[in-house]
């Protein structure tokens, strides 16, 4: 038994409506028999994009939420949505990057994440900075900044992550329904507001 | 002469193969543009190593894999969903925000579906987030699996000019949004759907193939349920839509008239109460739906609990149902009022939906 969502439209209190009668060959075509137990019809290429793409799309959130773990539930709900969509194989990379970016943006803004991220941080600056002091400055302005980052326009923030996670301009143009000839003036703006912010920073210790 | 744009000067730092001969040529003797190029790459620098994420792509992909098998196995099928054959979902679905957003939004369609006095008896774990249109805060289940499902006419949504049109056309008062929340700006586009309709006919034979194919037997149908039908109808419904700077959905608030049930021959319950006891409902569930009674005191909700928060709260006086993602993402709520639902969902988190809930005139 499956609950299925569906639209439909019929005049009722919208008298400037025409009525259509009868239901669509569309409707009909998806008139199929539902069961319980059958696993989501994933897409074929799910496994394929999923090798493919997965390292890229927990990259993308890692940078905006600055810890891998939530990057990985990001990109996990990011590929179930992938796995119901009929985006084409080859726009894949792209839309998964976006999807990434925004979600991962999203849960900055709210700011759940930030507990989660800064703890996970700090783990790894361990690793790579052993001086304590140096550990406390760098956390600090890693979160001044994914803050600014979040203050950023959405599609500002979004191109800057993408093109810091390594997508061509070409890509970030198309995924983002940009010139190619925009994408470097807003990663630009968007490193820019950003620099200020780190120097602001810098200028007030 | 004309100088390069920063953007292309910006571009020089990444794919110089990507910026004219002219423009390259010019800035190689050009100092002004050799000084930006210079600042370019120092902010550049920066960020990058503020956004460096220390190998973070050194992911575990087997066990990655493993997870999202899961996930998606455990998912039920809701996913012969609404609208993929229609020309509006794939250019929603082209937009990843779209799509995360969809997520509330079919959501709160769901909800309208389940609400009030009908339908507590289907009810899925899952919803897969597929469309995003203003057809979904007025949505119905498809239960063809059990029967047969007439409906009433050809699904469409209008663009209105204003609020004014929409309540001309939908006789609901479109709640007017007295504050935005923060980062959601402009003016929203108006859309409304008209009344929807469908008869579920519950077929003995039907139900009893779609048990064969989950390997199980069919109970025996209780008499005069053979035949029986419900009808259901929801709507007509209106949205506003906020658009964020990126073009995605930041904001919607919806209303729509909550779905009502008649029935002919069979009481509504009984075939509630069968329905319950087919096979595929897991247990717990099918108690949890036996409680829902007929008055529309409950509001069942497709809720997918491993991605979805629930919680109540009140908005108005009335009891509203809150949903939340669980990567925190979005948000949603809705209550139902008088025979009317009230949707409010986006990408912002609970404190702001509920608080465009409770503004709105």
């Amino acid at each position: 038994m499956e609950l299925v969502q569906h639209g439909r439209t019929a005049p009722g209190a919208a008298p400037s409506v025409p009525k259509t009668v009868g239901a669509s060959t569309a409707w009909e075509e998806r008139r199929v028999p539902l069961r319980r137990t059958t696993p989501v019809a994933a897409r074929p290429d799910l496994e394929q994009v999923f090798r493919r793409d997965y390292p890229l799309v927990v990259g993308v959130a890692a940078r905006v939420l600055g810890s891998r773990d939530a990057a990985e539930d990001v990109a996990q709900d990011v590929f179930l949505s992938f796995s119901r969509s009929a985006v084409p194989a080859d726009e894949a990379r792209g839309w998964l990057s976006v999807a990434a970016a925004h979600t991962a943006l999203n849960a900055l803004r709210s700011g759940r994440r930030r507990a989660v991220r800064e703890e996970t941080a700090a783990t790894a600056e361990d690793a790579v900075v052993s001086d304590v002091a140096d550990t406390v400055v760098a956390l600090e302005e890693r979160r001044r900044v994914r803050a600014a980052l979040a203050r950023l326009p959405h599609k500002q923030a979004v191109a800057l992550v993408l093109r810091h996670s390594g997508l061509s301009y070409a890509e970030v143009a198309a995924a983002l329904d940009l010139s190619p000839g925009s994408v470097g003036t807003t990663v630009r703006r968007a490193e820019s507001t950003l620099r200020k912010e780190l120097i602001r920073h810098a200028s007030s210790d | 002469m004309r100088h390069p744009t920063e953007g292309v000067l910006r571009r020089l730092l990444d794919e110089p193969a990507g910026v004219s001969t002219t423009d390259r040529a010019h800035v190689t003797d050009c100092s002004q543009c050799l000084q930006l190029v210079a600042d370019a790459r120092r902010d550049a620098t920066a960020v990058g190593v503020v956004l460096a994420t220390g190998g973070s792509e050194q992911v575990d992909l087997a066990a990655a894999w493993q997870r999202l098998s899961s996930a998606t196995a455990a998912t039920p099928t809701a996913v012969p969903v609404a609208v993929p054959r229609s020309a509006r979902w794939r250019p929603a679905l082209q937009r990843p925000a779209v799509a995360a957003l969809a997520f509330a939004v079919v959501l709160t369609g769901a909800g309208t579906a389940a609400a009030n006095d009908w339908l507590p008896i289907f009810r899925t774990e899952q919803v897969a987030p597929l469309s995003i249109t203003t057809a979904d805060l007025v949505a119905l289940p498809d239960l063809s699996a059990y029967g047969d499902l007439g409906l009433g006419a050809e699904p469409q949504v209008r663009s209105v000019p204003d609020a004014a049109r929409a309540e001309e056309l939908t006789g609901l008062d479109v709640p007017e949004v007295d504050q935005l929340p923060s980062g959601v700006t402009g003016e929203p586009i108006h859309q409304v759907i008209g009344e929807l309709s469908a008869t579920f006919t519950f077929s003995a034979e039907r139900a009893a193939a779609a048990a064969a194919a989950s390997g199980e037997a069919l109970p025996p149908p209780p008499a005069g349920l053979d035949g029986g039908s419900v009808r259901l109808d929801a709507g007509p419904g209106a949205a506003q839509i906020w658009t964020s700077s990126s073009g995605a959905p930041a904001l919607i608030v919806g209303r729509a008239a909550a779905p009502t049930a008649f029935s002919s021959g069979v009481p509504f319950e009984q075939v509630r109460d069968y329905l319950l006891s087919l096979p595929g409902l897991p247990d717990d569930v099918a108690a949890q739906l036996r409680t829902f009674t007929a008055d529309g005191s409950v509001l069942p909700l497709p809720v997918p609990a491993d991605q979805v928060r629930t919680s109540t709260a009140e908005v108005d006086g009335t009891s509203a149902t809150v949903l939340e993602t669980r990567n925190g993402a979005l948000a949603a709520v809705l209550w139902v009022d008088e025979g009317v639902v009230t949707a409010v969902a986006g990408s912002l988190d609970v404190d702001e939906v509920l608080a465009v809930a409770r503004g709105l005139g």
